[in-house]
């Protein structure tokens, strides 16, 4: 029982609860899973890695799964803290917590330094390559809570970019090659693969605007 | 307006970046391919921008009651391809229908935001953030704009019946006096004098009695209701407090007897006093909600408020009080209008009690509290002014039956 006595006359009402939840179960799983996908196989074989790899390991296992729980806590309205109990209080400060820091791009940076630390090892870095880029647009789905069709106008670049991460990670897989006509037809085929590669982000960057 | 780099033109300049220094730092050539996706979709950044963006907000009503939806729309122009997106951050007690919201295309987008008000009070209805991006969502703008200000008032309590009193002032209106007049309610029959109307001669009782007999008609009249509204306590539980209780009461009260064509007045009794004098029609019965809203509520150490101002109570009016009982200076009022001659009746809408921890001397606490609480009912029973319970869920007829179903007798 309380004796109300700030004389508050424009709004004298008070107390709320959380609102606003839209549980977003498949849009979360796919950047989940790639998240932990990323990770095993940036740091595969833990044994493999240089001096370092655990705790950067430890630092991408936790901000994967950080970025998840703010992608998850995103749709919560966060009402002003005035009036609540201590339960809303400390979820109030753990979503403030979670929406603190950019988790993602910090697993993003966490995987590519796991990846640094083992060995050359070119093909397994274009995996890699594809599951972060993959990782990225699914954290921007589940984020925009679009569908997969809004990547469509980008589909071209991603091709390009696919192609590009190809030839660099050719370049680094056959670095010493003699010169004749194995290494002729290789750069003959970089050199189409390049033009390819303008041919599908030229037009994408002019009609950027449009 | 704040343009920048979208969350996810951030995440992808972040890949490039990090992949195109790690491949310098190792002279390792695949990790400049691993940033070539990222890079290749951040040369689609849009070179241009929204040139003049315009929101206009409009509501389709000031004033809600309790429960009901406010439309709330939104006009975008001049947003050219970019998309829009709306998310509505409601305040406290305003409830959104839909909290994101992506307008359809064309040239102006408009969105209709249905908002409900769940607890009376003059407020904003929160905040609306739009968002525009580019359609490779690289880029975005930022707007955050507050929602209108709106009133909100206590949904009335249902009241289908209504207290009349015995003694009526000299107005003409609707309720049947005891004194005989132009009304249509049958009053009685009476001998003939001159200078009566002819048309009411009562021909049975003529041919019966040998001498011309009049029908007499009881005279229509209006009352004057007083109704007091104790703000100076708030407690209970959330949208049931015994503030909610007392407005939602009064509300009701007001609403009925002005549709009766009484001439209402109101009280609000709390840190300082307002008042209006009785009165009729629409305009008075806005009048009146407004003063309802308007009143800051709470507890103030102020003196002379035992004494209610004589502007405030016409002579011979009905005084009906909602009050929880819990301020003291509200019970000395109420005991003093009643010594000055005026019928009263409370309202009690206390619905809660202080809360205790089970111990022996908690529960003795609470126990002398329940007397005290009992004490200050019996009292104002005994000299003469009726309490009756009001839970707020029940319509008020429940509680005001016995006193509803015949006249009030006015007495000093």
């Amino acid at each position: 029982m309380s004796r109300r006595g700030d004389g508050a006359g424009a709004d004298r009402a008070g107390g709320a609860g959380y609102r606003g939840w839209r549980f977003r179960g498949l849009g979360l799983a796919a950047p989940a899973a790639l998240a932990a996908g990323v990770i095993w196989w940036a740091s595969f074989p833990v044994s493999g890695g240089g001096g370092g790899t655990q705790p950067v390991l430890v630092i991408a296992i936790v901000t994967g799964a950080m970025s998840v729980a703010e992608l998850a806590v995103a749709t919560i309205v966060i009402p002003q803290p005035e009036g609540f109990g201590a339960a809303d209080r400390v979820v109030h400060q753990v979503i403030g917590l979670i929406s603190m820091l950019p988790w993602a791009e910090l697993m993003t940076v966490a995987a590519l330094v796991l990846e640094a630390l083992h060995k050359s090892r070119p093909w397994h870095t274009a995996v890699l390559a594809v599951a972060l880029t993959g990782y990225l647009l699914a954290v921007h789905l589940a984020e925009t809570d679009a569908r997969v069709g809004a990547l469509r106008a980008q589909l071209p670049l991603l091709c390009a970019g696919a192609g590009l991460a190809a030839l660099s990670v050719g370049a680094a897989a056959l670095p010493g090659l003699p010169a004749g006509p194995v290494a002729t037809t290789v750069r003959i085929g970089a050199v189409v693969l390049a033009t390819v590669v303008a041919g599908l982000a030229v037009p994408v960057w002019f009609s950027r605007d449009r | 307006m704040r343009w920048g780099l979208s969350a996810h033109a951030r995440r992808l300049a972040t890949l490039a970046l990090a992949a195109l220094i790690t491949a310098v730092v190792t002279r390792r050539a695949e990790f400049a391919g691993l940033a070539a996706p990222a890079a290749l979709m951040l040369t689609t950044w849009p070179s241009g921008r929204a040139a003049e963006l315009t929101v206009r907000i409009s509501m389709d009503a000031a004033t809600v009651v309790e429960g009901t939806e406010a439309i709330v729309t939104v006009e975008i122009h001049g947003h050219d391809d970019f998309e829009a997106q709306l998310v509505v951050e409601p305040n406290d007690h305003v409830l959104a229908g839909a909290a994101i919201v992506s307008p359809p295309g064309g040239p102006v987008r408009v969105v209709r935001l249905p908002l409900e008000q769940a607890r009376w009070g003059t407020r904003s209805l929160g905040m609306l953030l739009i968002t525009f991006t580019d359609r490779y969502r690289l880029t975005e703008g930022k707007v955050l704009i507050q929602l209108p200000v709106i009133q909100c008032r206590p949904l009335p309590a249902q009241l289908a019946s209504s207290i009349v009193m015995s003694r009526l002032p000299s107005r003409l209106g609707e309720h049947p006096a005891r004194a005989t007049g132009e009304g249509g309610e049958f009053a009685g029959v009476r001998e003939f004098v001159p200078g009566d109307r002819q048309r009411r001669i009562n021909w049975p009782a003529t041919t019966r009695h040998g001498t011309l007999h009049l029908t007499t008609f009881a005279a229509e009249r209006t009352q004057n209701i007083v109704v007091i509204a104790d703000e100076t306590t708030d407690v209970g539980v959330a949208g049931m407090t015994s503030l909610d209780l007392v407005l939602r009461g009064a509300a009701g009260a007001v609403t009925r007897y002005l549709a009766a064509r009484d001439r209402v007045g109101l009280v609000i009794f709390a840190g300082h006093l307002s008042w209006l004098a009785p009165g009729q029609g629409q305009r008075h019965y806005q009048r009146l909600l407004d003063l309802m809203m308007a009143t800051p509520g709470g507890w103030e150490r102020a003196g002379g408020l035992t004494r209610l101002p004589r502007a405030a109570l016409p002579p011979g009016a009905l005084i009906i009080a909602f009050s929880p009982l819990l301020d003291p200076r509200l019970i000395e009022a109420l005991r003093d209008v009643r010594e000055r001659g005026f019928s009263v009746l409370v309202v009690d809408v206390l619905n809660a009690e202080p809360a205790h921890d089970g111990s022996r001397l908690s529960s003795l606490t609470s126990r002398v509290w329940r007397l005290e609480q009992q004490a200050i009912r019996f009292s104002l029973t005994e000299i003469g002014v009726p309490v009756v319970h009001w839970d707020g869920v029940t319509s008020l007829d429940d509680p005001l039956a016995p006193y509803t179903r015949r006249v009030m007798v006015a007495h000093r």
